[in-house]
């Protein structure tokens, strides 16, 4: 019984990774070319981007606040850090150091975004839209057309493949993640991240320093986005003025499915790796189906509201669960004794 | 009063933990604290005790540097300090557990304790060896909380402890402030609160602490500052002082106190009319079985019963917020069984919940908004409110309960903690319900509002209405209840009359213990009279 009822916490805790291996199976066998490695490789692949905003809206959530801007970053990161080198300073960067420009850029994004929220008290949804539009603004303007050629290095994470036709962007996407899963799960610092957003008041009175920590996430959310926009001018080997436009709802999808809340408090990163695999299939088997670009665009959307059916049905299912576990110690107890419930 | 000692000036003396010297508070449009001068000794158990809006939070909030003063000096040690900060003042040694209990919901146990002093071992941390280290602090207050359990699952009264602990065992803090803590504790974590209060002063420890209780700051403090109107008014050892001293300094002049005065109880004609509510066999599997009684119209029915005992649970069933599983509950005659509150407010049910903060009151509302709340379509003709009755409304239920505000304007958030309670009672009584199931109308406020809670409840709430009450402590219930039930793990195992009211006869069974001689009494209720 006991045993049982782990099993079964556990297929909820997890529900995502239940519902993205439950997906790939009906695909296997409905939809053509599916479960071909080379399909498979270009899902993940195509979900690299995705993944990357998906875990920086996820981090934001998770302190109990939101990030709009982070799409607009993915463009403005690498559009800044480009234009740097290749226009205003001259002589020109080494594309080694214009990586790291581009993280800083996106980390100096974050950085404004949380120090706004967190010291001066701007409502992080306000805050964040007026940046998704300023930024975007601003590379429409500084980028009208597209920059391209870039350097190789610059576009190796996005673009380059190694053994097995497997593009680096791959295990770049899963380090990520793996470093973000282990700070949020085994070090102090991460589960502040966790204490501020389950409740701030609490975390304040244990001595967190609440402020820093939102800095923090805001930081990294931006330092997150720019790896997406890496990934991306990787990808497309240019750098467009478009990059980004429209993800970041889908962020929330991704983030919402792996468990996240906008309570603040929820989630894991494995967990919004899987939402973020779940959005990626669905595209591409309906690709692969032949439904059109704006259809899939729809059913992306409908996903949000599955997404938080699922985590209202897992929160009631779960206390269901464990409500029935405790009747039936209850029964067990009587069973054993029946004279219990009067003796005591 | 055997001269009041003042901690005025005096040189920085030896054995001094904490001094606060001419601390004020000045917030826009009221003077919270105004030069409060306090001197701390190293491990002695000082309280701090004073009416609704003294100051007592504020000055807390300072000291454990969660509010900034607008004057003063606070000296921690040797060490002088303008201003202290949360994490500045954490570094010197002093905790605050606060009033409403401040846990991490979805955090188990075990790192609630540890939050933010988490062990580890090259930056990562260490989860066996916190859990291992969690059960030892639990096992060593004989306690029983699972610490793979998240803090949600626990009551308010054991969240509470939990962070007691934080504070004394993880934290080990020198200087550890409860502000209102036994307030929302049960009876028997009450004791074990004091247990630990005694063990951290044997260890030199400082505890700092605030109670509306003088009975309970009597037995468990060395000395006690009394605020009044943000001032200290007077620094006195325990020893020489007695309820009525300690009372009239702080309400600061010499009245006559009023304790549990059978004097003052008119005898009234419970239940001379049909039952308003009679519910029967009522239970939530786990929480409360069987339950069943009827209450008439102008009776005050009291449920006692200790932490776990699912008092407030049962009540929450009755008003349709947590439904009950299975029996009947018969509303004037018709059978009813609510699953929304909604559903038990048209019937005339109204619950006033135990956790005001959370379920009592809108606090960005004003106090005016808060009270017309369950009111408005009475205060209205067509769809519009009608202004002219709402404010005649308000002013009276103001009056009515002397709720302390600058104007029905005032956001409620800015109230004390008294006044936010007299807020929700008011907004509650003045729907005129059949049936008020009051939740611990008196936790955490002071002797005086205390007493006008009552005394409403006696006098104008019961004419109309049958009344459920519930209170942290037995004085409550003895002083105006016409009949006890006392529930014991989920069920109800005695029921006491009027005239069989004696506090330590009710103390025992509350504890399960039954009487002698009644053990065959069938709790057929309904036989008053």
């Amino acid at each position: 019984m006991r045993n049982r009822l782990q099993v079964q916490l556990f297929l909820l805790d997890n529900l995502i990774w239940v519902i993205v291996l439950l997906f790939f199976l009906i695909n296997a066998f409905v939809t053509p070319k599916f479960a071909t490695y080379d399909n498979l490789v270009n899902i993940f692949y195509h979900s690299a981007i995705m993944s990357m905003l998906v875990l920086a809206q996820g981090l934001v959530m998770i302190i109990g606040h939101l990030d709009l801007s982070i799409e607009s970053t993915l463009a403005f990161a690498p559009g800044i850090a480009m234009l740097l080198a290749l226009k205003w300073i001259p002589g020109g960067l080494d594309p080694v150091t214009c990586i790291f420009l581009t993280l800083a850029v996106g980390a100096l994004v974050g950085f404004f975004n949380g120090f706004c929220i967190a010291k001066i008290g701007v409502n992080p949804f306000l805050q964040s839209l007026s940046m998704l539009i300023m930024l975007r603004g601003l590379v429409l303007f500084l980028v009208p057309f597209s920059i391209f050629p870039l350097d190789k290095v610059y576009v190796y994470a996005g673009q380059a493949r190694m053994i097995g036709n497997i593009p680096v962007a791959i295990p770049i996407v899963l380090v990520v993640f793996l470093i973000f899963h282990i700070i949020l799960q085994y070090t102090p610092f991460g589960r502040y991240f966790v204490a501020t957003g389950g409740n701030p008041r609490a975390s304040f009175i244990s001595g967190i320093n609440t402020r820093r920590v939102i800095i923090y996430a805001f930081v990294i959310s931006g330092l997150l986005a720019a790896i997406a926009g890496l990934l991306a001018a990787g990808r497309q080997g240019s750098i467009s003025n478009s990059m980004g436009q429209n993800m970041v709802l889908l962020s929330f999808a991704g983030a919402i499915l792996g468990g996240a809340s906008l309570e603040g408090g929820k989630g894991t990163p494995l967990g919004m790796l899987g939402g973020a695999l779940l959005l990626g299939m669905i595209s591409n088997s309906l690709n692969l189906l032949g439904v059109g670009v704006n259809l899939v665009y729809a059913t992306q959307g409908a996903l949000i509201f599955v997404a938080i059916v699922i985590d209202r049905l897992r929160v009631k299912f779960r206390g269901y669960l464990l409500h029935q576990e405790q009747v039936q110690k209850l029964l067990n107890r009587e069973k054993q004794d029946p004279n219990l419930t009067a003796t005591v | 009063m055997n001269e009041p000692q003042f901690a005025l000036n005096k040189e920085v003396n030896e054995g001094s933990a904490l001094r606060l010297h001419n601390i004020s508070k000045i917030y826009p449009g009221t003077v919270a604290l105004h030069n409060v001068n306090l001197d701390v000794k190293k491990g002695e158990v000082h309280g701090i005790i004073g009416k609704n809006g003294a100051g007592k939070s504020t000055l807390m909030g300072i000291i454990a540097g969660i509010i900034a003063p607008t004057g003063g000096e606070i000296f921690v040690g040797n060490k002088k300090f303008e201003a202290l900060t949360r994490i500045v003042a954490k570094k010197e040694k002093i905790s605050i557990v606060p009033q409403d209990p401040q846990v991490i919901m979805d955090f188990t146990v075990a790192e609630n304790l540890f939050v933010a002093d988490y062990t580890c071992r090259n930056g990562f941390l260490k989860w066996k060896e916190l859990y291992s280290r969690a059960e030892e602090i639990i096992q060593k207050n004989n306690l029983h909380f699972n610490v793979r359990a998240k803090a949600a699952d626990l009551s308010i009264s054991e969240r509470q402890l939990l962070l007691v602990l934080k504070a004394c065992y993880v934290e080990e803090s020198s200087i550890i402030i409860l502000d209102e803590a036994s307030a929302s504790l049960s009876q028997e974590d009450e004791k074990t609160l004091y247990r630990i209060i005694e063990e951290r002063k044997k260890q030199g420890n400082t505890v700092l602490f605030i109670s509306h209780r003088t009975d309970e700051l009597l037995r468990v403090c060395d000395r006690v500052t009394v605020l009044r109107d943000g001032k200290s008014v007077a620094t006195a050892k325990c020893a020489d002082l007695d309820k009525a001293k300690l009372s009239s300094l702080i309400v600061g002049e010499d009245l006559q106190l009023i304790t549990v005065s059978q004097g003052r109880f008119k005898p009234r004609k419970g239940g001379a009319d049909q039952p308003v509510l009679s519910v029967e066999n009522l239970t939530r599997l786990g929480i409360y079985q069987n339950i069943t009684f009827d209450l008439h119209r102008g009776e005050i029915l009291g449920l006692a019963g200790l932490r776990g005992s699912g008092r407030t649970e049962l009540l929450k069933g009755i008003a349709g917020i947590e439904p009950v599983e299975d029996g009947l509950i018969r509303v004037e005659n018709t059978s009813r069984r609510f699953t929304t509150p909604s559903q038990a407010l048209r019937s005339g049910i109204v619950y006033l919940p135990e956790d005001r903060e959370r379920e009592g009151i809108i606090s960005l509302l004003s106090v005016r908004e808060n009270l017309v709340l369950n009111s408005l379509k009475r205060l209205s003709r067509g769809h519009l409110v009608n202004q002219r009755r709402e404010k005649e409304f308000v002013s009276s239920i103001i009056d009515m309960f002397g709720i302390k505000t600058s104007s029905p304007e005032q956001e409620v958030a800015h109230l004390s903690g008294g006044n936010k309670q007299k807020v929700v009672v008011g907004r509650i009584a003045s729907t005129q319900p059949k049936i008020l199931l009051l939740d611990e109308p008196t936790k955490g406020v002071d002797i005086s509002t205390r007493e006008s809670i009552l005394a409403i409840t006696r006098d104008k709430l019961s004419e109309t209405a049958g009344i459920i009450l519930t209170s942290p402590g037995l004085e409550d219930l003895i002083q105006i209840c016409d009949r006890i039930l006392i529930l014991y793990r989920g069920e109800i195992i005695d029921e006491f009359m009027r005239e069989e009211f004696r506090e330590s006869d009710l103390f025992y069974a509350v504890q399960g213990i039954k009487r002698p001689g009644i053990k065959s009494r069938i709790l057929k209720t309904g036989t008053v009279n």
